[in-house]
C-alpha cells in the first residue's frame, strides 16, 4: 500500500512540475488523444451515416439551394467588389486570408465559454487570432494553440473586453462580455441609441459585431446601459473563419 | 456483489467517464463521478479525468484557477460523498 502511495504521489509531482514548466505538453497530448474521437463526432453530425437516398435527396436539395444562392449572392458580390475596388484606390485594399475551421466543441458543452477550432499550428494559427463567425462577425480570439488543434475565447465570455462602435454615430465604448453571446457596454446618456442599432468593430472595413437589443437609462445616472448580442447564434456555430494574419503579421 | 464483478463495473464505469471527457459531456461525468466515489474505494481516476477535461477544454494560460476547475470539482465530490458515505455507513 505504501509503495502505491508512493507512486501516485511521484505521479502527481511530476505531472505538476510538468504542467508549471511546461504548460503546453499535458493540453497538447490530451487533444492529439481526443481530436480523433472529435472528428469522429463531427463527421456524425455532417451526415456521415446517412443512407445513399438520403445523402443523393440532400445532394439535390442542396444543389437547388446553391443555385438559389448564387443569384442572391451576384449582387452581393458586385457590391463586394466595387468596396474593395474604392478601398484600393484609397491604397486600403483587403487581402485578409481567411482560414475555414469547423468547430469540434462549442457552448455550453465546453463549460469554459469558449470554442474549441480543428486548425491549430499545423494552419499557421497564432494565440492573439482573430475569429469570425459566417457572416463577418467577430466572435473572439485565440487563445491556446495545440498541433491540429486551437481553443478560441468568445468575446462574450465573462471578464472579457473589446472596444466596439455603436450606433449610427459610431459612439465609442467598450464591451463587457456577459456569457452566451451577450454584451454590456456603458454610453454617455445624451448620445441616441436605440433598440435595433447595429454595433461594429472599429477598424476601416467595420465588422458586424452585433444588434443592441435594449437599454437601460436611469434618470439618476450619467450613463445609460446598452445591452447588445451577437448576430450569430454561438450555439449553433459548426464553422469559422480564423484571421490567420492578425498576430503572424505583428510578429 | 463479488470482487469480479465489481472490478467489471469499475472499468465499466471508468469508459464511461472517459467518453464523457473526451467529449465535454461535463454534465454525465460529474454524477458518474459521484456514482463511481461512492460505490469504490479509492476512486482518485476521478481527479485523473477532471484534470484530462480540465486539459482539453480549459488550462489556458491567463485564466488562473478557473482553468482547473474540473480537477477542483472532482476533488470536492470525492470529499463530499466518502465523507457522506462514511457518515451513513456508521
Amino acid at each position: 500500500m505504501r509503495i502505491i502511495i508512493a507512486v501516485c504521489a511521484v505521479i502527481v509531482i511530476v505531472a505538476v512540475a510538468l504542467q508549471y514548466f511546461r504548460p503546453g505538453f499535458f493540453p497538447s497530448l490530451a487533444s492529439s488523444v481526443a481530436a480523433p474521437f472529435w472528428r469522429a463526432e463531427l463527421s456524425i453530425q455532417l451526415g456521415s451515416l446517412l443512407t445513399n437516398s438520403e445523402l443523393l435527396s440532400e445532394n439535390e436539395y442542396l444543389k437547388r439551394e446553391l443555385a438559389d444562392l448564387k443569384v442572391i449572392s451576384q449582387s452581393a458580390t458586385t457590391i463586394e467588389a466595387e468596396n474593395e475596388e474604392l478601398k484600393s484606390m484609397m491604397g486600403r485594399g483587403s487581402t485578409t486570408p481567411y482560414t475555414l475551421a469547423a468547430v469540434l466543441m462549442k457552448p455550453p458543452l465546453s463549460s469554459y465559454d469558449e470554442i474549441l477550432v480543428d486548425i491549430g499550428a499545423d494552419h499557421d494559427v497564432a494565440v492573439g487570432d482573430s475569429i469570425f463567425a459566417p457572416g463577418n462577425v467577430l466572435i473572439g480570439k485565440i487563445s491556446a494553440v495545440e498541433g491540429q488543434t486551437s481553443k478560441a475565447v468568445l468575446f462574450s465570455s465573462p471578464g472579457q473586453r473589446y472596444e466596439v462602435e455603436v450606433g449610427a454615430k459610431h459612439a465609442p465604448a467598450v464591451a463587457y462580455g456577459r456569457g452566451g453571446g451577450q454584451y454590456q457596454a456603458q454610453l454617455p446618456r445624451d448620445i441616441d441609441v436605440k433598440e435595433g442599432d447595429f454595433v461594429l468593430s472599429p477598424s476601416i472595413s467595420a465588422k458586424p459585431f452585433g444588434f443592441v437589443s435594449s437599454v437601460e437609462t436611469d434618470p439618476a445616472q450619467p450613463f445609460e446601459t446598452v445591452l447588445f448580442a451577437s448576430p450569430v447564434n454561438i450555439y449553433e456555430l459548426r464553422w469559422v473563419l480564423v484571421d490567420t494574419t492578425t498576430m503572424n503579421a505583428t510578429e | 456483489m463479488s470482487t469480479n464483478v465489481k472490478r467489471a463495473f469499475r472499468i465499466f464505469v471508468d469508459i464511461a467517464i472517459g467518453i464523457s471527457v473526451i467529449f465535454g459531456w461535463w454534465f454525465l461525468a460529474i454524477p458518474l463521478s459521484a456514482v463511481g466515489a461512492w460505490a469504490f474505494s479509492y476512486f482518485l481516476e476521478a481527479i485523473a479525468f477532471g484534470f484530462i477535461f480540465d486539459l482539453l477544454f480549459g488550462a489556458v494560460p491567463g485564466m488562473g484557477l478557473a482553468a482547473y476547475s474540473g480537477t477542483i470539482a472532482t476533488i470536492i465530490i470525492l470529499v463530499i460523498v466518502v465523507g457522506s458515505r462514511k457518515v451513513l455507513r456508521k
